[in-house]
C-alpha cells in the first residue's frame, strides 16, 4: 500500500495550501495514528520516533523546487519535510530505500547517470542536488538550473556518517530548514546513543555482544561484507555493536567476497540485508563449511529487511533500528532462513 | 628440426603445470601448515575452520579449475577446428552471452527459478542461444562463414543483459562477479557436476578425432573422401558448446581461455589434431589453476576480490600478443574469403533510398519525443527549446554510427573476415583502457580528463597495431587476433572492475554501451566533420579497396604495393573508429552491421559498398538513439544498445532469408 493519499498529494509541488494545512496536521501529532490506520509497519517506525512530526515544521512562503539525483539527498529532503520535484530512479525507490515513502507527485528522471535533461528542462527547477558521483553530467545539468554537489562518498571522505552531518546541514541551511537539519542531526545521534546505553547496559549472554558481520548476498558464492568505514559500518560503532569484518575496504565501505573469506574473521552473528537471491538459502543448507562457521552453528544468522547503505542520516537511522531489533530476536531455527518476514518490510 | 619441436610441447605444459603446482602449494600452505593438509582432505575436524577451509574451499577450488580450464581449452580447440578459424571461441557462439542473459532474466522476474539451481538457467541460456546461432547457419551447411555471422546472437544477448545491469544495477551485482568468472567455492558441487561432463565430452572427442582430422582439408575434399561434412560440423560444434556451457553455467565467463590455450597449444608446436586437442586441454588446465593459484595468494593484498576469468584474460592476452609477435610461431590459415552476394543492378537507387531513410529518421528524431504530458511532435518554439538537447544527440550518433561503419567496411575489405569491426581491431578498448585510468586516478573527472584518457588510450593502441602491421607485412589476421586480445584485457578490467562492486563502473557501463546523452555541439560537428573527410578521401581508396579482396598474390599482380595499401587502410579504419569512440563510445555493433547491412542491399563494388555502409550505419545509430531515448522514457536505452537491439534481427532475417546454396 502508498501513502500517496497521505503524504503524496500533501507534498506535491502544485498544491502549497494544502500541503501547508497537512503539515500542521502532523507537526499536531496525528502522525502516529495516520501511519499506524495505514498499516504501514515500516512508516510507524518512522512515526514512533517522531521524524515526521519533528521535521515537518512550518515551511517558508515558496519552498525552492528542487530537483534530486541521489537517494541519500532525497530522503534527507524528505526529512526536512520539503520533497523534491523531481528524481533519478525514482521507480526503484521501494526496493532500496523503502521509508520514509515517496509521494507519488515526484517525477521520476531515469537513471541517476543519465538523467532525463529535456524532462527536467521541462520541469524548470529552482535547484538540483547532485554528488561527486555525477561529476561528468554536471556542466549539461547546470544549464538547466544551479547545481550543488554534496560528497558523502568520495575518495577523502573517511567517514560517511561525519559527512552525512556536516551535508545535512549544509543542505538544510541551503533550503532553510536548518532548524529541521539539526533536529535530524540530534535525533540521529539520540537514537545511536540510546541504542549503545540500553545495549550495554543489558548485558546479554555473551554470544549477542560478539562481533556482527553485516552482508548483502550477491549470489549463493559471494557477499559484499560492510567495513566499519562505510556508513552502517559507522552505525553499527555507534550502537556498540563490534564489526566482524576486518578485511580490506573501499571508500564506499564495503568489500565483495567469497563466502568462505567470512570463515576467517571470528564473527559471532551474521546480518544479512535484503534481498537476498532466492536459492542462497538452499545451497548454504548444504555447504559444510557454511555449517561450521560458529554463527551458523549457533544459529545466529538474521536477515533484515533493505536499507539504503549508500544513503545519509535517515537510512543510517532505519539501519539502526532494524540491527537493534535484529539483535534482540531469539535466535531462531539453525539458518533462520526462514525467518518471517511479513510485517518487517513495508511494501513486500 | 622435429626433434626440438618435439620436446617444446612437453616443456611447456609441464613447466606450466609444475609452476602451477607450487602456487597452489604455497596457497594451501597459507591456510594451513602443509603436514596438515593430507589429513584434512581425507578427515576435516568440523571443529578447525582451517581445515574445513582446506577440505570444502581450496581442494574443490583447485579441481574445478583444472577440470573448467580443460574443458575450455578443449571447446576452443573444437570449435576452432570445426569453423577452421582461429579467432573462433566459445564466445564467438553465444555461449556465454546466452547464459549471462537468461540469468539476468530470471534473477529479475523469476528468482523463484533459480532455486532449481543456478547452473540449469544458465546451461538453458547457453544452449538456447548456440541453438539459434546454429539453427541460423543450418541452411548454408554451417559454413564458417554463416555461423560467424549467427553469431549476432551473442552480440545480441550481451547487449540485453547489459541493458538489464544498466537498469538495475544493485540488483545484479551478483552476475558481475559470475560474468567474472569467479572460481570461489564452499563445497564439492562444482567439481562433481564438472566432472562427469569432461569424461563423457572427452571420449566424445576421440571419436570425433578421425573425420574432424579430414575436415581440416576444405570440404570438397572431405565430402570427397565421404565425410558427413555437416553432420561431423554440427557435432564437433555440439561438443564444444557443451564443455563451454557446462563451464560458464558453474564458474561463469572464463573466455580467453578457450581462445588462448588452442593458440599457444600450436605456437608450442602441436600440430596434428588429436595432439592440439589434448595440447589445448593440458594448457588450458595449467593456465587457469596458475591463474586461480596466484589469485588466491594475492586475495587479500590486493584490497579487493578479483575474480580469476578476469584475472586470466589480464594473464594471457600478453601472452598471446607475445606470440603474435613471433610471426615464426603462430602461422594462421587464412579465413574464407567473404561469401559473393547478389549486386543491386543500380547502386545509385539503393543509395538514394538510404539518404531519403536517413533524412527521414533524423527529422523524426528531432520532431517526436515524450514529456511530463505524454507524446508530443514539436514544431515552432517548443523545437527550439528542446533542440538543444536533441540536436547534438541525433548529429553525434548519425556521425559515429557512419565512422564505425565505415571502419569496419573498410576492415572487412581489407581483411575478407566478416567479424572484422573496430572492436576487433582494439582500438575501442584502448580509449577504454584510457577512460578506465582516469576514473582509478580520479573517481570524479570532468569530461575533458575523460576525453583526453581516452584519446591517448586510442592512440597507443593505433600505434601498437600499426608495428604489429609493420612487423608482419600487414597480415590481416595478426593484426585482428592483437585486436581481440586488446579487447579480451580491456573486458577483463571493466569485468574486475564491475565485481568489485565499485559503483564507479556504472558510468563506465553507460559509456560503454554506446550513450550518446554527453554528445556537445561541438562533438557532433568534430564528428560529421571527420565522416565527412572520411567519405571524402574514399575514391583515393577505391580501387585498392576492390582489389585488396582479391588476395595477396591478384593484387601484388596487378601493381598493388600490399604493405602500403593495408598501412593507409588500417590508419584509415583506426582513426575513424578512435574518432567514434572518443565521441559516442566503443559502439561497435554497428561497425559490423553497416558493412553487413549494405553488402545485403546489393552494394559490391567497393565505393558503393562504403558508401552505403557509412548510410546504413548512420541510419541505425540515429534510429537507436531516437528509439532509445522513447521506449523506456523517462530511462533512456544507450544508443550503441539499442542499435543492436535494432540491427541484430535485421540482419538475422535478411541471413535466414538467403537460400541455401
Amino acid at each position: 500500500m502508498r501513502t500517496d493519499g497521505l503524504q503524496g498529494a500533501a507534498f506535491g509541488p502544485r498544491v502549497p495550501p494544502a500541503a501547508f494545512s497537512r503539515r500542521r496536521l502532523l507537526a499536531g501529532g496525528l502522525a502516529a495514528a495516520v501511519f499506524a490506520a495505514g498499516s504501514l509497519p515500516a512508516g510507524a517506525v518512522f512515526a514512533e520516533e517522531g521524524l515526521a512530526a519533528r521535521f515537518a515544521g512550518p515551511a517558508s512562503a515558496a519552498p525552492p523546487r528542487v530537483a534530486v539525483l541521489d537517494y541519500g539527498l532525497a530522503e534527507t529532503m524528505l526529512a526536512f519535510g520539503l520533497p523534491p520535484v523531481a528524481l533519478a530512479e525514482a521507480d526503484d525507490w521501494e526496493t532500496w530505500v523503502v521509508e520514509p515513502a515517496l509521494p507519488e507527485a515526484i517525477v521520476n528522471l531515469g537513471a541517476a547517470q543519465e538523467a532525463n535533461l529535456e524532462l527536467l528542462a521541462a520541469l524548470a527547477p529552482d535547484l538540483i542536488l547532485s554528488t561527486p558521483w555525477l561529476a561528468r553530467s554536471e556542466a549539461r545539468l547546470a544549464r538547466i538550473a544551479p547545481v550543488e554537489t554534496y560528497a558523502i562518498y568520495a575518495p577523502g571522505v573517511t567517514s560517511p556518517y561525519e559527512a552525512s552531518v556536516t551535508q545535512t546541514r549544509r543542505l538544510a541551511a541551503r533550503l532553510g530548514r536548518a532548524a529541521q537539519g539539526e533536529a535530524l542531526v540530534a535525533a540521529a545521534g539520540a537514537q545511536m546513543d540510546a541504542i549503545r546505553a540500553r545495549r550495554t547496559a543489558r548485558a546479554p549472554e555473551p554470544a549477542l555482544q560478539g562481533p556482527v558481520l553485516l552482508v548483502s548476498f550477491l549470489d549463493a558464492r559471494h557477499v559484499r561484507v560492510y567495513a566499519p568505514n562505510g556508513l552502517f559500518g559507522e552505525v553499527m560503532a555507534r550502537c556498540g555493536v563490534a564489526n566482524g569484518w576486518t578485511g580490506e575496504t573501499n571508500y564506499w565501505g564495503f568489500a565483495a567476497v567469497g563466502i568462505e573469506r567470512l570463515a576467517e574473521m571470528n564473527a559471532a552473528r551474521l546480518i544479512a540485508l535484503e534481498p537476498v537471491p532466492s536459492d542462497a538459502a538452499e545451497v548454504l543448507d548444504r555447504s559444510p563449511l557454511w555449517n561450521s562457521l560458529p554463527f551458523v552453528k549457533a544459529g545466529h544468522v538474521q536477515r533484515i529487511p533493505a536499507a539504503l547503505m549508500f544513503g545519509m542520516l535517515p537510512s543510517a537511522m532505519r539501519f539502526a533500528r532494524l540491527l537493534d531489533a535484529a539483535l534482540d530476536a531469539p535466535p531462531g531455527n539453525r539458518l533462520g532462513w526462514a525467518a518471517p518476514r511479513q510485517g518487517m518490510h513495508a511494501h513486500g | 628440426m622435429a626433434e626440438p619441436r618435439r620436446l617444446v610441447l612437453p616443456a611447456v605444459a609441464g613447466g606450466l603445470l609444475l609452476l602451477a603446482a607450487a602456487m597452489s602449494l604455497a596457497a594451501f600452505g597459507r591456510r594451513l601448515p602443509l603436514p596438515l593438509v593430507p589429513g584434512a582432505l581425507m578427515a576435516p575436524d568440523p571443529a578447525d575452520i582451517r581445515q574445513m577451509l582446506v577440505a570444502y574451499s581450496l581442494a574443490p577450488r583447485m579441481a574445478s579449475a583444472l577440470m573448467a580450464g580443460a574443458m575450455l581449452g578443449l571447446a576452443g580447440a573444437l570449435l576452432q577446428a570445426a569453423l577452421r578459424n582461429p579467432l573462433a571461441s566459445p564466445s564467438t557462439l553465444g555461449i556465454a552471452a546466452g547464459a549471462n542473459l537468461a540469468l539476468s532474466v530470471v534473477t529479475l522476474w523469476a528468482p523463484g527459478l533459480l532455486a532449481l539451481g543456478r547452473e540449469w538457467v544458465a546451461l538453458g541460456g547457453g544452449l538456447a542461444a548456440a541453438g539459434l546461432v546454429l539453427a541460423l547457419a543450418w541452411p548454408r551447411r554451417l559454413a564458417p562463414l554463416s555461423v560467424v555471422l549467427a553469431g549476432m546472437v551473442s552480440v545480441a544477448c550481451g547487449a540485453l543483459a547489459a541493458l538489464l545491469a544498466l537498469f538495475k544495477t544493485h540488483y545484479l551485482a551478483g552476475l558481475f562477479i559470475w560474468g567474472g568468472g569467479s572460481l570461489s567455492q564452499q563445497d564439492w558441487t562444482i567439481p562433481a557436476f564438472l566432472a562427469p561432463r569432461l569424461a563423457l565430452g572427452t571420449g566424445l572427442a576421440v571419436l570425433l578425432l578421425r573425420p574432424l582430422t579430414l575436415l581440416g582439408l576444405d570440404d570438397a575434399h572431405a565430402r570427397s573422401l565421404g565425410v558427413p561434412v555437416a553432420l561431423v560440423r554440427l557435432c564437433a560444434l555440439a561438443l564444444g558448446v557443451g564443455f563451454a556451457t557446462s563451464v560458464v553455467s558453474v564458474v561463469g565467463v572464463i573466455g580467453f581461455i578457450g581462445l588462448a590455450a588452442p593458440a599457444l597449444a600450436h605456437a608450442a608446436g602441436a600440430r596434428r589434431l588429436g595432439e592440439r586437442m589434448l595440447a589445448s586441454a593440458v594448457i588450458g588446465a595449467g593456465v587457469l589453476w596458475l591463474t586461480d593459484s596466484t589469485v588466491l595468494l594475492a586475495t587479500g593484498e590486493l584490497g579487493e576480490m578479483v575474480p580469476t576469468g578476469a584475472v586470466t584474460a589480464l594473464f594471457g592476452a600478453p601472452v598471446l600478443l607475445w606470440l603474435l609477435s613471433r610471426p615464426r610461431l603462430v602461422a594462421l590459415a587464412p579465413p574464407e574469403l567473404a561469401e559473393p552476394l547478389p549486386r543491386h543492378g543500380r547502386p545509385r537507387r539503393v543509395l538514394a533510398g538510404l539518404v531519403l531513410a536517413l533524412l527521414a529518421v533524423v527529422a523524426a528524431s528531432l520532431m517526436i519525443g515524450r514529456g511530463l504530458e505524454g507524446w508530443s511532435l514539436d514544431h515552432g518554439a517548443a523545437l527550439d527549446a528542446l533542440l538543444p538537447w536533441r540536436g547534438p544527440r541525433a548529429f553525434a550518433a548519425l556521425a559515429g554510427g557512419a565512422m564505425l561503419a565505415l571502419a569496419g567496411s573498410l576492415l572487412q575489405r581489407m581483411t575478407g573476415n566478416p567479424m572484422a569491426s573496430p572492436e576487433v581491431l582494439g582500438v575501442s578498448a584502448g580509449a577504454a583502457f584510457g577512460l578506465i585510468a582516469v576514473l582509478l586516478v580520479d573517481s570524479a573527472p570532468g569530461r575533458s580528463l575523460q576525453l583526453g584518457g581516452a584519446a591517448l588510450g586510442a592512440a597507443v593502441a593505433l600505434a601498437a597495431i600499426l608495428a604489429f602491421a609493420r612487423l608482419d607485412r600487414g597480415a590481416p589476421e595478426r593484426v585482428l587476433l592483437a585486436g581481440v586480445s586488446l579487447g579480451a584485457m580491456f573486458d577483463a578490467l571493466v569485468t574486475a572492475l564491475l565485481a568489485s562492486g565499485d559503483p564507479r563502473a556504472a558510468l563506465l557501463l553507460g559509456w560503454m554501451t554506446g550513450s550518446t546523452y554527453a554528445a556537445e555541439p561541438m562533438d557532433a560537428a568534430l564528428g560529421l566533420g571527420v565522416a565527412a573527410l572520411g567519405l571524402a578521401s574514399l575514391p583515393l581508396l577505391g580501387r585498392w579497396l576492390d582489389i585488396v579482396p582479391l588476395g595477396p598474390s591478384v593484387a601484388g599482380g596487378l601493381g598493388l604495393p600490399a604493405r602500403v595499401s593495408h598501412g593507409v587502410i588500417l590508419l584509415a579504419a583506426a582513426g575513424l573508429s578512435a574518432a567514434a569512440t572518443l565521441i559516442v563510445g566503443p559502439l561497435t555493433f554497428v561497425g559490423l552491421l553497416g558493412p553487413h547491412l549494405s553488402r545485403r542491399l546489393g552494394l559490391g563494388r567497393a565505393l558503393p559498398e562504403l558508401l552505403g555502409a557509412a548510410l546504413a550505419g548512420g541510419l541505425v545509430m540515429v534510429l537507436a538513439d531516437w528509439v532509445g531515448r522513447l521506449v523506456a522514457f523517462p530511462w533512456q536505452i544507450p544508443a550503441g544498445l539499442a542499435a543492436t537491439f535494432i540491427g541484430c534481427p535485421v540482419l538475422m532475417l535478411l541471413l535466414a532469408r538467403t537460400p541455401s546454396r
